[in-house]
């Protein structure tokens, strides 16, 4: 096998003077060197920092770093646009803007109590996981291998087939395990084309690793915003108008995710304007990053909701509720299932904890509590895919060509397709990851894939049982549909059971085979997912230091299939958004828009030392329209409201309005002192 | 942890070392493994220059202030690697001069941190070049008064450091060839370090305090605030501080921690 | 050069770069995948092995330095079907989702608890600061040392 290494653009805008390959192409171990024109990966100009220029393969990884640097290009260095307000002025924007208007907003600001008006802003984002994005490409016959870390093996063999001119089905695709994905491993992304490229020419396999700096740059972000938002209201609390202006620092590429959806979704108001601009800038594109939008836009919400709670001497909590939609607010469709007002009810006692908090401030550390709430998609929809094959030892298989990114999809499947046959887990095996060895299955993102996939095992196992009770009536001579299956057993009304061998060992070398679909959504409903976190934080207010000290948390996504698993996503999902509150932030030179935050030392993961007391809940009410199994996604919702949630904190501690994320020390002791001299001047705190 | 000459470097712990190594930024024909020559352990008041963080965080006659210092530096396994002496000679953590920006430190003649993103910068002696030192022990061993004793001679331990300029880049002055051995401290009556990160473990300081008090005062050295460790004769010297417009932040942190530091001495 | 050191109780010989790190040398000369790269420079803990009996991460240890020295991975600390006690304590909390800082974790977690078998929190907050997960948020980690401890 050999491996590759890729000569980047070390500036945001240049175009390449001059190359010079014949060092490298000479340099021991080489064995493909592609240029510019040699595959579409590769650009003479580059508008962001690590714009692929050549790739060169060898027959280890010390000797392709050393040809490329060996490789000579001559730069010509062009001014980068950085700022996202200048582009959006200049027209330099990813797809048109995106206006959204309902009702009346003018007439909303007219008839409103209060006006509360502020300026948000998020930072960009690292997806960081452990496991770099990386693949070995190896070339059989007419036909392309790819072993890669994806949370979408059908969309790489998409991707790869078309940029080759293959038929898809020549390329297949294989990940059994991988290292984290979090939407930056969405689809097959430049990196594999040069690996399948090199491949191709060399007639070797070919590994292609990012390493960490790459990665760091060119592994996708959750973009930065500037959230400008307006929210009114009556003096009872009734919102009469939201609006906002959200600017998106995209990069030079992707796509304008719904900053403005919570504000158009979560609270019922009539009156809604937004607008949302894609800035094009000369910085690396964003991809997908964990609920993308919803998190930078609920956190400019949930803070602003409570800025206005403030301002009418509303409890937050009433004011949410008093503001709870009952029907889509965007088209008036009734939900396919919604628990939120369940999740107040049960997030009510952990919100009371905030007076006994409070009073445990002493003259540094002062202590308070915020509530935020959340919605988002994660209903999945069709298609998917998946076979049950149950062999005559009784034993199930399940086939399907999905990837397990680490959320416990295996065992999930497990479990849906050993309920569905009345069998033990451990008699179910699960067999995902390679695109020629099973189904079309779901992507593993928009915590799309255990509601997209799960009703799809389910009804394959369903198939299965039908198949095998057919038999077992047939032989057993009862009438039809009057058999099921329990325990192992094949069960009758009357109390006669017969192990399921007996019938599953008839067929010696045969097989049951079932086969199951994901059906549609149900038509006329909207299907979201739900849920409330509350923090409890402690800010000493001389250092600016923050320790949460705990975070509660309820959502409502339907019927919960591995409880351990769920959990351990809630609890995932929070310490991710710890590190997007706290201490995470790529930071790029503000001049030439080169990434200085490329290592883990400088680009700060939380550690377990940053781990508060996590209390979850679960509705686990089962969404009956939704589909046979009535579970909705749970890789994204616990991530949105957290931020919100601990600002929410913090202001109610110590009368600080953080509004930039990070909450680092600089923000926080400059919050701190504009509240003292809020104070002092004696202005209301709000 | 230190340059033998003859493109040679002595290489301990490597904590520091190998990275920069890989990175390009330190360039060695030969590495010498010094672990089995450089003394280790702790001998009242003296500690060998190859005793571990790890070492020194678990030894209860070591003072408060550099235990500290050393379990609030790094993580466990790179305590566990780290050598005192490594740990005083590391080099900056400034994204610029890590990823070989041609900055001034490395013979260029701009500070891009100045003009640029510098949150984790300097406030002290920073028109030159405004990098920050990370180390904390050096901090703690400023407050404890140590000398260092080398292969050649031995002396302060704020004489091992130096600021930049046009004719010598260097932020430590260390000939060619020599090693460091031992530091030696003063034993104080008793001492903190105080350390805020921006996240509760293992990150670089933004600053750090230490406080060590003695029958003649209290000292003070902080990490974090210069390029080298800097040491202060009261918290009035704050006021002397020049920090920048990101940097602000870390004059209102060392006040914050000063003043705890000293309270928590007695001072 | 060519290296001999034990690895997991063997001894065992690498013809290596003396530059290139102890984790490559495992990874890719001595067929021991299990040890992760992936920060290559110490901050992450994921290549987490035990060097002559101390919590090391072997991206930063050069090969050559390991030469004559004693290596425990993840490898040698269960066998297929024979987990380690710290592996099973992991399984059964379900520490563990994409599994790629775990074999890193199980060593650091099998190091602190053969110096403090009976963990406080504060003691594990501090034992495993050095082992970045980014999936599982932690709190899983902590019941699996908890239980491992029993």
């Amino acid at each position: 096998m050999l491996h590759a290494a890729v000569v980047r653009s070390p500036h945001a805008h240049a175009r390449v003077r001059a190359l010079d390959l014949s060092r490298a192409r000479e340099a021991p171990g080489v064995r493909a060197v592609l240029a510019p024109g040699d595959c579409d990966a590769l650009d003479e100009t580059a508008e962001f920092e690590g714009r692929a220029v050549v790739a060169v393969a060898a027959e280890t990884f010390g000797q392709a770093r050393a040809a490329a640097e060996l490789v000579e290009v001559e730069w010509e260095e062009l001014e980068p646009l950085l700022d996202p307000e200048e582009a959006v002025r200049r027209g330099s924007l990813v797809g048109e803007p995106r206006r959204y208007e309902r009702g009346g907003y003018e007439r909303g600001l007219a008839e409103a109590d209060a006006v509360v008006e502020a300026e948000y802003r998020t930072q960009t984002l690292n997806h960081n996981p452990l496991e770099t994005h990386q693949c070995v490409c190896e070339w059989r016959g007419d036909g392309l291998d790819v072993y890669i870390s994806t949370q979408y093996i059908w969309g790489v063999r998409d991707d790869v087939a078309a940029a080759f001119g293959l038929p898809p089905d020549k390329v297949r695709v294989i990940c059994e395990y991988m290292g984290g994905g979090f939407g930056a491993k969405n689809g097959a992304g430049g990196y594999v084309t040069l690996a399948a490229e090199l491949a191709r020419r060399s007639g070797r396999p070919v590994r292609l690793a990012l390493t960490r700096r790459e990665e760091n740059v060119g592994g996708g972000n959750r973009n930065a915003t500037i959230q400008r938002v307006t929210a009114a209201a009556k003096a009872d609390g009734t919102l009469t108008a939201l609006g906002g202006e959200f600017i998106c620092s995209l990069g030079w590429g992707g796509w304008l995710a719904s900053t403005a959806g919570p504000m158009q979704l979560l609270h019922a108001c009539e009156n809604v304007r937004t607008v949302e601009y894609g800035a094009k800038l000369n910085l690396p594109a964003m991809a997908a990053f964990r609920a993308p939008g919803f998190v930078e836009g609920t956190w400019a919400l949930e803070c602003l909701l409570d800025k206005l709670a403030a301002e009418l001497g509303l409890d937050p909590l009433e004011l949410r509720r008093r503001n709870y939609a009952n029907v889509d607010t965007m088209d008036g469709r009734p939900y396919s299932a919604k628990e939120l007002l369940e999740c107040y009810r049960r997030a009510e006692p952990h919100w009371e904890r905030r007076h006994e908090v409070r009073a445990r401030s002493d003259a540094t550390w002062k202590r308070g509590v915020g509530l935020a709430s959340q919605i988002w998609y994660g209903g999945g929809g069709p298609p998917s895919y998946a076979w049950v094959r149950v062999g005559s030892d009784g034993r199930a298989n399940v086939v399907t060509a999905m990837q397990d990114i680490g959320t416990g999809t295996r065992t999930a499947m497990a479990q849906i397709a050993a309920e569905e046959l009345g069998i033990r887990l451990e008699r179910v095996q699960v067999q995902v990851g390679d695109s020629s060895r099973g189904p079309f299955a779901s992507i593993s993102g928009g915590s799309s894939t255990l509601p997209s996939m799960g009703p799809a095992v389910r009804a394959a196992a369903a198939d299965a049982a039908r198949q095998i009770l057919e038999i077992a009536e047939q032989r057993f001579e009862r009438e039809d549909g009057t058999l099921s299956l329990r325990g192992g057993e094949i069960v009758s009304p009357d109390g006669t059971t017969w192990p399921l061998e007996e019938i599953t060992g008839l067929l010696e070398d045969g097989q049951i085979l079932g086969k199951g679909a994901r059906g549609p959504n149900p038509a006329g409903m909207r299907v979201l997912t739900f849920g409330v976190q509350v923090a409890e934080v402690a800010v000493d207010v001389e250092t600016g230091e923050v320790v949460v000290e705990r975070i509660y948390a309820v959502h409502d996504v339907g019927r919960v299939i591995n409880p351990l698993g769920a959990r351990s996503q809630i609890e995932g999902g929070i310490i991710q958004a710890m590190g997007h509150t706290f201490s995470e932030a790529r930071l790029d030179d503000p001049h030439r828009g080169t990434v200085l935050t490329k290592t883990l030392d400088a680009y700060k993961l939380p550690t377990i030392a940053d781990v508060p007391e996590i209390v979850c809940e679960l509705i686990d009410k089962p969404d009956a329209q939704l589909t046979n199994l009535g579970s909705k996604g749970l890789g994204e919702p616990p991530i949105i409201p957290t931020a919100a949630a601990i600002a929410n904190a913090i202001r109610d501690a110590t009368g600080a309005d953080v509004t930039s994320l990070p909450i680092t020390r600089e923000e926080i002791l400059a919050a701190l002192r504009e509240a003292r001299e809020r104070e002092r001047v004696g202005a209301p705190s709000a | 942890m230190g340059a033998l000459g003859n493109g040679t470097r002595g290489l301990a712990g490597g904590t520091d070392l190998v990275p920069l190594l890989r990175d390009g930024l330190v360039a060695a024909d030969r590495l010498v493994d010094l672990r089995r020559v450089i003394p280790s352990g702790i001998d009242g008041t003296a500690i060998g220059a190859g005793t571990t963080l790890a070492e020194l965080e678990a030894d209860p006659q070591i003072p408060d202030a550099l235990r500290e210092a050393c379990r609030l530096a790094a993580s466990p396994q790179l305590r566990n690697m780290g050598t005192i002496g490594g740990n005083l000679l590391q080099a900056t953590r400034c994204w610029y001069w890590r990823l070989n920006y041609p900055c001034r430190l490395h013979g260029g003649d701009v500070c891009h941190a100045r003009e640029g993103q510098h949150r984790e910068h300097a406030i002290f002696a920073n028109d030159y070049c405004a990098s920050a030192h990370p180390s904390d022990v050096a901090a703690a061993l400023l407050a404890l008064d140590a000398t260092v004793e080398t292969t050649r001679a031995a002396g302060p331990l704020a004489g091992l450091y130096r600021l930049p300029d046009d004719h010598d880049r260097n932020l430590v002055d260390l000939g060619a060839d020599e090693l460091i051995t031992r530091i030696h401290y003063e034993r104080p009556e008793q001492s903190v370090y105080l350390k805020a990160m921006d996240r509760k473990r293992w990150a670089f300081a933004l600053v750090g305090v230490a406080a060590a008090r003695y029958d003649d005062g209290v000292r003070l050295g902080l990490a974090g605030v210069a390029p080298i460790p800097w040491r202060l004769a009261s918290l009035d010297d704050l006021e002397q501080a020049t920090p920048l417009p990101g940097t602000a932040y870390k004059l209102e942190l060392a006040r914050a921690l000063g003043r705890r530091a000293i309270a928590a001495v007695g001072g | 050069m060519k290296i001999e050191l034990t690895v997991n109780g063997e001894q065992r010989e690498a013809d290596v770069w003396e530059g290139e790190s102890l984790l490559f040398a495992l990874r890719e000369k001595l067929g021991l995948p299990g040890s992760k790269n992936a920060c290559e420079q110490g901050e992450c803990g994921s290549c987490s092995v035990l060097l002559d009996g101390t919590l090391v991460c072997a991206c930063l240890v050069l090969a050559a330095q390991a030469d004559g020295h004693d290596v425990v991975t993840v490898e040698g600390l269960g066998a297929t079907g024979e987990p380690h006690p710290v592996q099973e304590a992991f399984v059964e909390a379900g520490a563990v989702q994409c599994g790629f800082c775990t074999p890193g974790l199980v060593v650091a977690t099998v190091d602190l608890l053969a110096h403090s078998p009976q963990p406080s929190e504060d003691e594990i907050r501090e034992a495993l600061s050095g082992n970045l997960c980014r999936c599982t948020g932690y709190a899983k980690i902590f019941d699996a040392v908890r239980l491992a401890a029993q």
